[in-house]
């Protein structure tokens, strides 16, 4: 019975849906719809809107704005049309009943990011993406090198950033290439006056360059479109850049990991690999996690290393390089049918 | 002899007032339908009593009065913007984000007083509806909208807001009204900060959900369509400026002083220059109309809706709401106000509900009998430029407060229900009010009118 209204409610969520799509393209007009999210995202909204509150305002609402639109149609023959699935929607609202389905697992997107069900993540044919966040000093980058030479696969960090600071033209501006190294752009990032232009004219010309927005959020959002792109054509594991979030965004499959360390064990490690003394390691790493913090909450409005965002989190100080490389491949083993699997095998054999 | 109005005579304007507010929550597509029925219900409601008590002729002049003197050209001023403005569009991919947000609304507050509150949002409200069409959260942003360039921005000219074109025909000067700029500057910086902090929680919430604007290609095309309808929207502000200066001219007057117009009925009088604004507006809307491909209007999403909607419910406001006014007239010269501040606040919580031209006429001619000796030589008598500053900006800023304080409030509402944005109800629009503008107003009170 549950699953039936379960399918009812999506089948609704879906005529609401298109029925938005045709009123937007009937008018022709560019000024904004009703739903702005893709479609999977609104119809699982709808779903869950009607499954949690049949009845409610939300969902009044948002037929409401639909109808507002569709009022305006010039065609007779299409207004009618519309409006005729717009009544008959509404009608199959009024019948839902009020508030079923409140045991069932009103996140389902959360509830599927659960290991035990990590299997079910992917269809045959996706591609393997890892996505592994890290505090500075532990490790991250050398478990997620050595994980992607395990698993010949790819591996991203100051990559996504340079392919994006070259679609934006960029990389001929001194300011941002000048002689800084690799290290010290993946960094630069987080800074809030990032490539800050000086000057009213340069200001204009990235006023135009980047559509009006800030250059961080212009970066943030190429960053997006680029790493989507990527996942569904290869394998590959990416560092950070909030990665993990965009995809879950676009409904793509993927494994999170966050990596970290006890402060004093990243304070050790960062104070050795850079050659720092223990009062600037300690102030670098405090820096370090607050930008990766603020960064990340700016664009996900999640919390940055809080475990339940994640698929694994590892302490890296518990396990060393190598063992926590083996522990993730083991886990990734059990997935079927993912394209990486099949790949690996092959070249086992 | 003073004719007294009893106050029962302005319950169906508080009943039209509940029904804008009520009715399309709580029966949404039958309000729609029904708009003009319960209008003339209301109208009815007021003109019928006020028949039997004062006579068929007083009700009939008072109904005649207000629809052709003041409706009219209030209604083909609002089409023609509507009609003109429509018929510009910006084509571009500008993404919506808060400092530009930001930018827009100054830039919109700073137009107002150069083409009126009204055009000004006409002309802005699609560019920035089309600029945030890829975000979800952008309520904040029209109702700032309305706040700042519908009302705000039209106090540094006579052009920008009706009452200070009123104020320009009883004597004062046509720049006195920059000396507002203070004041403004004040409430836009206030309320830009406000803004561009709610604006940037509400951006980062349409990231968080995934939501991007299109700038995979890199630079920004920019593409300003229908630009020769700017003649027109030259033609109606000068046709507002006209109708404020004909009437002082002498061949426009009559031996008594009276403005020369075609006799309708008894004290009616539909005036040579309110037919010279009317014709030339129209004009301009129909060349408009004419001279611009229906693509255009198409991408603005041009419908006659928002229009009709507003001429709808708004005559049925001017008619309803003559009583208040006649009591306002009788009755606000005896209130007993004698400080800028208590002027500032009265005019503007009676231009929240009523018409503000005629609340800051019956303010500033209680001004003018309160016998200053220095101040602004007006026709109405010498102000003190304090007080007249108070009436000015109460006036001009408090129709932000309600959806019906000023024309274009309910216009821009109107065509951002019909753009995908979730507009608040008219209480809802009162509790924004409430939260961002009543303070405004208050550190304004402390700061300039104490």
């Amino acid at each position: 019975m549950m699953e039936d209204n379960q399918k009812k409610c999506i089948e609704l969520a879906e005529r609401i849906y298109d029925l938005d799509v045709k009123v937007y393209e009937s008018i022709g007009s560019s000024l904004g719809r009703t739903f702005t999210d893709d479609r999977q995202t609104c119809v699982e909204n709808l779903t869950k809107l009607m499954t949690l509150r049949p009845q409610g305002h939300l969902l009044r609402s948002e037929l409401a704005l639909i109808s507002n639109m569709a009022r305006t149609i010039k065609d007779e023959e299409i207004k009618a049309e519309v409006m005729a699935e717009y009544a008959s929607i509404l009608k199959e609202v009024a019948k839902l009943p009020e508030g079923f389905g409140k045991v069932d697992i009103l996140n389902k997107k959360r509830a599927k990011l659960n290991t035990v069900r990590m299997e079910k993540k992917f269809k045959k044919g996706d591609h393997l993406v890892i996505c592994i966040g890290r505090t500075q000093g532990s490790a991250g980058n050398d478990i997620g090198f050595a994980l992607a030479d395990a698993l010949h696969i790819n591996y991203y960090d100051v990559e996504i950033l340079q392919e994006v600071l070259k679609r934006l033209e960029v990389e001929n501006d001194p300011k941002v290439n000048g002689d800084k190294d690799q290290e010290g752009l993946i960094e630069d990032k987080y800074e809030k006056h990032f490539g800050e232009a000086r000057g009213i004219r340069q200001k204009l010309h990235e006023f135009n360059r980047y559509h009006g927005l800030k250059k961080e959020d212009a970066i943030f959002f190429n960053q997006s479109d680029l790493i989507c792109k990527m996942a569904k054509e290869e394998d590959f594991i990416v560092m950070g850049r909030c990665a993990d979030v965009i995809l879950t965004n676009n409904r793509i499959p993927h494994i999170s990991i966050f990596i970290t360390a006890p402060f004093e064990q990243r304070v050790k490690r960062y104070m050795e690999v850079n050659d720092l003394t223990l009062k600037q390691a300690v102030r670098e790493l405090k820096k370090m996690d607050k930008k990766h913090n603020d960064y990340f909450h700016f664009y996900t409005g999640m919390k940055w290393g809080a475990a339940e965002n994640y698929d694994i989190c590892f302490n890296s100080a518990s396990y060393g390089i190598e063992e926590s490389v083996e522990i993730i491949e083991r886990m990734l083993n059990k997935i079927p049918g993912v394209s990486w699997n099949k790949k690996k095998e092959k070249k086992n054999q | 002899m003073e004719t007294i109005i009893p106050a029962w005579l302005c319950i169906p304007f508080a009943g039209l007032l509940l029904c804008i507010a009520v009715m399309p929550l709580v029966k949404g597509e039958w309000w729609e339908k029904n708009q003009p029925l319960v209008v003339a219900m209301w109208s009815l409601l007021f003109v019928i009593p006020y028949a039997v008590k004062f006579g068929v002729g007083n009700s009939f002049e008072t109904v005649l009065e207000c629809v052709l003197n003041d409706y009219l050209t209030f209604i083909v001023l609002l089409f023609g913007l509507f009609c003109v403005s429509g018929n510009i569009t910006l084509e571009g991919d500008f993404a919506g984000s808060p400092r530009l947000n930001v930018a827009v609304l100054a830039f919109g507050t700073l137009l107002s007083s150069c083409i009126g509150t009204t055009g000004a949002s006409m002309l802005l409200v699609r560019p920035v509806l089309k600029m945030n069409a890829w975000r979800r959260n952008k309520r904040q942003l029209m109702v700032f909208f309305i706040f700042m360039v519908s009302n705000m921005g039209g106090c540094l000219t006579p052009i920008g807001d009706p009452p200070l074109l009123m104020g320009f025909m009883r004597g004062v000067p046509f720049f006195w009204s920059m000396h507002l700029f203070p004041v403004l500057l004040f409430n836009m910086v206030l309320l830009l900060i406000a803004f561009y902090f709610m604006d940037r929680r509400a951006y980062r919430r349409d990231i968080a959900r995934g939501l991007k604007p299109d700038i995979s290609k890199p630079g920004t095309d920019f593409e300003i369509s229908g630009l020769h309808n700017v003649i027109f929207l030259v033609m109606i502000v000068a046709a507002v400026i006209l109708s404020g200066t004909l009437p002082n001219m002498p061949m426009f007057k009559d031996a008594a002083g009276n403005v020369r117009g075609i006799h309708v009925f008894r004290e009616v009088t539909l005036t040579y220059p309110a037919i010279i604004e009317i014709v030339i507006i129209l004009l301009a809307a129909y060349l408009s109309y004419k001279t611009t491909e229906e693509s255009i209007r198409t991408k603005n999403h041009f419908t006659w809706g928002p229009i009709k909607e507003v001429a709808v419910l708004f005559i049925g406001i001017f008619i309803t709401m003559q009583p208040a006014l006649m009591i306002l007239k009788s009755f606000g010269p005896k209130l007993g106000i004698k400080n800028a501040f208590e002027m500032f606040w009265a005019t503007g919580m009676l231009s929240s509900f009523l018409d503000n031209t005629p609340t800051y006429l019956v303010f500033l001619t209680t001004a003018g009998t309160l016998g200053f000796t220095k101040g602004m030589a007006t026709t109405v008598g010498t102000i003190s430029i304090k007080m007249l500053t108070a009436i000015s900006c109460g006036a001009v800023f408090m129709g932000a407060n309600t959806y019906i304080g000023n024309a274009p409030n309910f216009m821009v509402k109107s065509i951002s229900d019909e753009n995908g944005v979730r507009m608040p109800s008219f209480f809802g629009y009162i509790v924004w009010s409430l939260l961002f503008l009543v303070p405004v107003f208050i550190m304004d009170t402390l700061v300039f009118f104490l």
